[in-house]
Parts: structure tokens; sequence; C-alpha cells
């Protein structure tokens, strides 16, 4: 009898992982050609429109920036975590909390000059998202309870809030009995930098490269490494197991919390529900496309960028949302299993007699 | 590219208006309208019913009538990026006028109508406009809900209505205020239970909250919903629905007593010859049944002939501007009067109530 299993290639092929991705989307195209022929849409028209309205013209690439911004932040806060081997699926919430505790500083500081402002919204927001990372990581690091669970049933709860403040407390008195808060002041926008990309690209950009640096430079992350590696040795060696997963997690959420700061000063006019549309969840893709690698995040979150704002432009010559999602599933889909088998090698191995 | 994919659009519409135009008399006016390239944003899909389905439907028909060619993009989240990414691939396509149809668009139409003053911005639900290429549009959908209100009244046996409802926002509480004074009309002891779901459009929730307000006496639901799942409840338990939006009869056959709905076509018609004509104006319109924009569905069969011809009465009031569902004396949840006795209530007024008329259980603050 034989059976297959997924064996870890001892000797991966060096730059193997871009080819991989390159064979994984290829074959995705494929798939998807596929899919759209049978779906009687124009096969080559589409993907053409969706490399023009995401990387064809300066405006589209500025957008393509700005929406690579919270996908990055959420994929690297995803990967610190994935470091001590922790899943934080609660990036979402924290973005929302983050967003949050930033239109409250918005509502303190209404009358301070915009950068003062933008500051304090933002260390608000990485504040806001470590605090929405707060019970789950105590839960885990001093009762050992499982983070998936406790921070993906925060991400509801951080939603249940920004309701309850649109419907009361921060309700807007000029929305005419809507639920919507009251905007945001003027001053409190982040300005463009170059056509629609606005400041927060720079801003996300810098926080990559601190953090490139900060998880294999510094002796904290360096600790890191050993305590994700083996928690025996770290304990071996002095390091605290406790005090590491509480503050990877709390990382973790400030800087998902982060991210919600720099989309809500970035693009919104005001505080709403939508401000993460997903891209707390989106931002565990990231982080795997990205082998939990800042500088991967980085590449892949501006490519997975494209694809939300290409994928949408596909719409408009008569593709449904529906296969417009399908096809932008396919290719992530293409590209993460492309990374797993360039990692490990699928092997038909003799099954043992019991 | 772009150039053929537009000569085919054209082909196809030149070809579907002459076999239209062999059916009925709304063909082209001619000139200007189908030169216009019109586009939507939906809030949601448009599948088979509910708000997007009436605005889908609405689109068809206005592309019918006028030749325009029309956009649509579906699912874009209120309050995110994809929104004004839609917008501007619209008007890369050449779009003439962006029809958004979902109330949180509002900062984002307002933001974009400044940056692109030569395209209409027209935006449903919505409060702002500006005075040259940016307004909202909306129905008086109260007026059938009134209608509906009486038919409903004469068809609950336990006098308790249960009335699933999205958000305690004017919108929803105009409708279950007129509801309920309908169903008064019919039924003076009749009391309309709210249930609040907190989601525009959830078949799980809108079903338990449907089943729940069954559970407690109600043997009539009617809705502010998106989905059918309440009326699936009702029909499931003997009881008797309301709908909303489009005729859902389909969904609940036996369940299905009447509806609401929404008749998109001639206004967003209206809209694309005025502006293919060159005589658009940023008004905003609320319009009612006298415009057609809303109106009373199909009733079911089993409903009293006296009733619907009464029914009928009222609509035809309604149309002719001689009665209006919001026409005092009205009182408060509390007993306060709202409106005084022969009365009727100003838009203004309509547009931001937050309190619900006596005969309704349950909080209009949510």
């Amino acid at each position: 009898m034989k059976r297959l299993v997924l064996a870890r290639r001892e000797n991966p092929t060096r730059g193997g992982q871009p080819l991989a991705f390159l064979v994984g989307l290829v074959f995705a195209l494929v798939i998807g050609a596929l899919l759209l022929w049978s779906s009687g849409d124009p096969v080559i028209d589409t993907y053409q429109r969706m490399w023009e309205r995401s990387f064809g013209s300066r405006d589209v690439i500025s957008a393509t920036l700005n929406r690579a911004v919270p996908l990055a932040l959420a994929g690297l806060a995803v990967s610190i975590a994935a470091k001590m081997g922790l899943w934080n699926i609660g990036a979402e919430g924290q973005i929302l909390f983050g967003a949050t505790a930033a239109a409250g500083m918005a509502r303190i500081g209404d009358s301070w000059p915009g950068p003062v402002l933008i500051t304090a919204m933002l260390i608000a927001a990485a504040i806001g998202g470590a605090l929405w990372a707060l019970g789950p990581a105590l839960a885990r690091s001093e009762i050992g309870v499982s983070e998936i669970i406790t921070t993906l049933m925060l991400n509801e709860v951080a939603l249940r809030v920004i309701r309850y403040l649109q419907s009361g407390p921060w309700k807007d008195p000029d929305g005419f009995g809507n639920l919507q808060v009251t905007p945001l002041p003027d001053q409190a926008a982040l300005g463009n930098i170059w056509e629609r990309a606005h400041l927060g690209v720079l801003i996300a950009l810098a926080v990559i490269a601190f953090f490139a640096w900060f998880m294999t430079r510094s002796v904290w992350g360096y600790e890191l490494r050993i305590a994700g590696s083996s928690a025996k040795a770290a304990t071996y060696i002095g390091i605290s197991m406790r005090t590491k997963v509480l503050g990877v997690l709390l990382l973790s959420g400030a800087v998902a919390g982060f991210a919600g700061g720099i989309e809500l000063t970035g693009t919104a006019s005001r505080l709403n529900e939508n401000i993460s549309n997903g891209f707390g969840f989106a931002g565990i893709i990231v982080a795997a496309l990205a082998l939990m690698r800042p500088s991967g995040v980085l590449v892949v979150a501006v490519a997975f960028g494209g694809l939300q704002v290409g994928g949408q432009s596909i719409q408009l010559l008569g593709v449904s949302s529906a296969v417009s999602a399908i096809l932008q599933a396919l290719i992530l889909f293409g590209a993460i299993g492309a990374g797993v088998l360039s990692a490990y090698q699928i092997r038909l191995v003799d099954r043992k007699v019991a | 590219m772009r150039r053929r994919l537009l000569l085919v659009v054209a082909a196809v519409l030149a070809f579907s208006l002459v076999a239209t135009a062999c059916g009925d008399d709304g063909g082209s006016t001619g000139g200007a309208s189908d030169d216009v390239t019109a586009a939507w944003v939906y809030i949601g899909q448009p599948g088979d019913a509910g708000w997007t389905f009436a605005h889908d439907q609405g689109r068809q028909a206005a592309a019918d009538a006028t030749g325009a060619t029309t956009l649509t993009v579906e699912n874009i989240a209120e309050g995110s990026p994809e929104f004004e990414q839609a917008v501007r691939d619209f008007i890369a396509e050449g779009a003439d006028i962006i029809f958004a149809t979902s109330f949180g668009y509002m900062d984002d139409m307002e933001k974009l109508a400044a940056e692109f003053p030569d395209v209409v911005f027209d935006h449903a639900t919505g409060f702002k406009s500006n005075d040259t290429n940016f307004t909202n549009y909306f129905g008086r959908v109260y007026q059938p809900r009134y209608l509906s209100g009486m038919i409903a009244g004469a068809s609950t046996t336990t006098d308790t209505i249960g009335y699933v409802a999205a958000f305690p926002i004017p919108e929803v509480i105009r409708g279950i205020n007129a509801f309920t004074l309908g169903a008064q009309v019919t039924n003076p002891d009749v009391t309309v239970q709210v249930n609040w779901t907190s989601t525009w459009f959830d078949p799980a929730v809108e079903g338990d909250a449907a089943s729940a307000l069954l559970e407690a006496g109600a043997d009539v639901i009617a809705m502010h919903q998106d989905s059918t799942a309440a009326g699936e409840a009702a029909e499931a338990a003997g009881a008797r629905w309301v709908s909303y939006n489009s005729d859902m009869s389909a969904f609940a056959p036996s369940a299905y007593l009447t509806s609401a709905v929404w008749d998109w076509g001639p206004y967003y018609t209206s809209v694309i010859e005025e502006v293919g004509a060159g005589t658009w104006d940023a008004t905003p319109y609320w319009g009612g049944m006298d415009d057609g924009i809303v109106k009373l569905g199909s009733i079911a069969s089993d409903v009293d002939a006296a009733l619907v011809t009464q029914v009928n009465d009222v609509g035809d009031q309604m149309t002719a501007g001689t009665f209006d569902p919001f026409t005092g004396p009205i009182n408060d949840q509390d007993g306060t009067e709202r409106v005084a006795a022969g009365v009727s209530m100003d838009d203004g007024s309509m547009l931001g109530m937050d309190w619900f008329v006596d005969g309704v259980d349950g909080s209009a603050g949510g």
C-alpha cells in the first residue's frame, strides 16, 4: 500500500521561492481563464483591465500603494506574533479599536494643529490596538488560553463598540438621526505625497524597516527568535516565556491598531465600521505569503493591494463580483500553494502495516 | 481595447432597443440620452429580491427607455476606499452620472463631486448636495407602508404584528410608524412589536428575529430588511408576512400578504434624459406614489375584496395628494401629541423622526 505525504525538502533550491510563486501565479491565471471563459467573460480583456487598473498608470499605482498600507501593517502584525508561534487572528478587531482610539483622540484634540493631532491619533491607535490584544495576551501568557479563539472573538466586539458610539455617545448631531459619528476635523487628514498616495505609505515603510531591524538585530528580537524556536532553550538561558508571549502579542496588537489609525487619517472622513474591511484577515494571508518576513510583507502587500484594486475594476467589463472574488482568491491560493510546494515535497511512501 | 468594448456594448444596446421598440411605446426619446453613460454602485448583489435588486431593475428599465450605456459594481463597502476606486473606474470608462445606492457613500460622493464637476453625482438615501453636480434622491416609501399596514392590521387575529427592523434611524422609524398608523385604521387594538437586528442583510439573524416575534404572539410579520428570511420564518410558522423592497411573494407564497416596493426605473430614466438634454439640476428628490417611485406590491388573493377596495381608495388619495399618512392627531408612545388634529407633518420633521407612534411596542432608540 502506498500513501501521499507532505515532507519538508531537505535542500530547498536557492531562489526557489520566487520561482514557485511565479509558477503558482501562472497556474492560477490559467484556471482563472477557464473560469472566465466558462462564465462567458472576455479572458484577455479581463486580465488586461485588471493590470491597467492596478499598476497601469500613476493614478492607480498610488491607489494600489494606499491599499497596500493596511495590508502590509496587518501582515506585519500577524508575522510578529507568528515568530513566537502565536496566531493573532484578531488584527481585524485591533485595527477597528485602534481607529476608534484615534477617533477618540481627534475628539479631544479637534483644535490642535494637524501634525500634533495626527501624531497623537497614531499613538492612540497603537495603544488602542495593544489594549485590544491585552486580554488574549494575558489569557495566553498566564493561563495558556489559545489566542486564536480569543483574538478572533474580540473582532466582533470591536465592531459593536463602533456601532454603540454611532448610536449615542459620538453620534453626529448634524446627521439627521442616522447612525454615523461626527466627522474628523479637517486637519486630521494625512496629506498626499504623490498622486493619490498619502503620507501613510512612507510611514508604513518606516515601520516595516524598523521591524526588519528590530526582529533580527535587536536583543529583544534575538530572544524572540530563540523563544519561538525552543521554549526549553529560552527558559534555560533565562528568557521568561511569559513576558515574551505577553510582549509579542501586545506588539502585534499595537501594529494592527496603528494600521487602523493610518487608515482612518489616510482614507476616511470619519470613524466607521468598515475601516478594517477585511484587512485584518487579509493580513494573515500576507504574512503567510511573505514567510513571516517584514521585507516579504512589503512586496506581498503591494501585489495584494493591486489585486484588490484591479480585481474590483473588472466588474465594469460585466464580470460578476462573485467571479471577480473567485479570481482574486485563485491567485492567492496559487501563490500560497506554490509557497508550500517549494518548501515541501509530495512523496509517495509505503504505508506501514500495523 | 476599450473602444472595441464600447462598440460591442453599443451594438448590444442597439439590438435590444430594436427588440423592445416593437413591444411598447417606451422606446428611446432619441437625441442625447443614448450618448449618456450612467454608473451604479451597489452595496450588495442584485440577486433576485431586495434593495439592490430593485435598483438593478430600475437601471435596466432606464437603459431600455433611454438607450444609455450602464455600468455597475457590486459589493462595495461603505466608508471603505473601494467606493472611491469604483467611482474613478467609472469615470475612466466615461461615466456621466454616478448613482450611489447606499447611505454610507455620502462623504466620498461629496468629495468626488468637488473633484469631478462635469460628472453628475446622485446619492440615494443621503442628505448632502451642492448646487451644481451633487444631489440626493429617495422615495416616500412610508406611503405604501401605510397601505400595507391596513392589510396587516386586518389580517392579525392576535392583534399583534411583529416588525423585524434593521437600525433605529429615521428612515426605518418612519416606516414602522406609517405601517402602525395604517394597521390601526383596520384594527384599533393592534400592537406592533419591533425587534431590531442591527443588520440590513443577514438572513440568519433576520429569520431568528422573526421567529422570536412569532413565539411572542405575533401572527403577522412585517420587515425593514433586505433578505426574505423573515418571510420564510413566517411561512414555516403558518403566519402571514408583508415584504419590502421588491415583491417577494415567490419566497413565501402562503405567508405573503402584500409589500411596499420600489420602482426606480422612472426616476433613473428621467435623470438620464435630463442629463442628456442638458436640463438636469442638482435639486434633491423625494418622490412619492404620485411619481410611481414607491408602490404597494401585489396583494394576496385571500385578502377581503372590500378591504382591497378600501386600500386602493386610500392609495388613490395619496397619489392625488389629498391624504398624507402623517396627518394628526398623532400621539407618541408616551401619549404626547406630536401632530395636531388636521395638520400634516412637514418633511423636515419626517426626515428626523426619532420617536414611535402610540401602538408600537419597542424603543426608537434601538
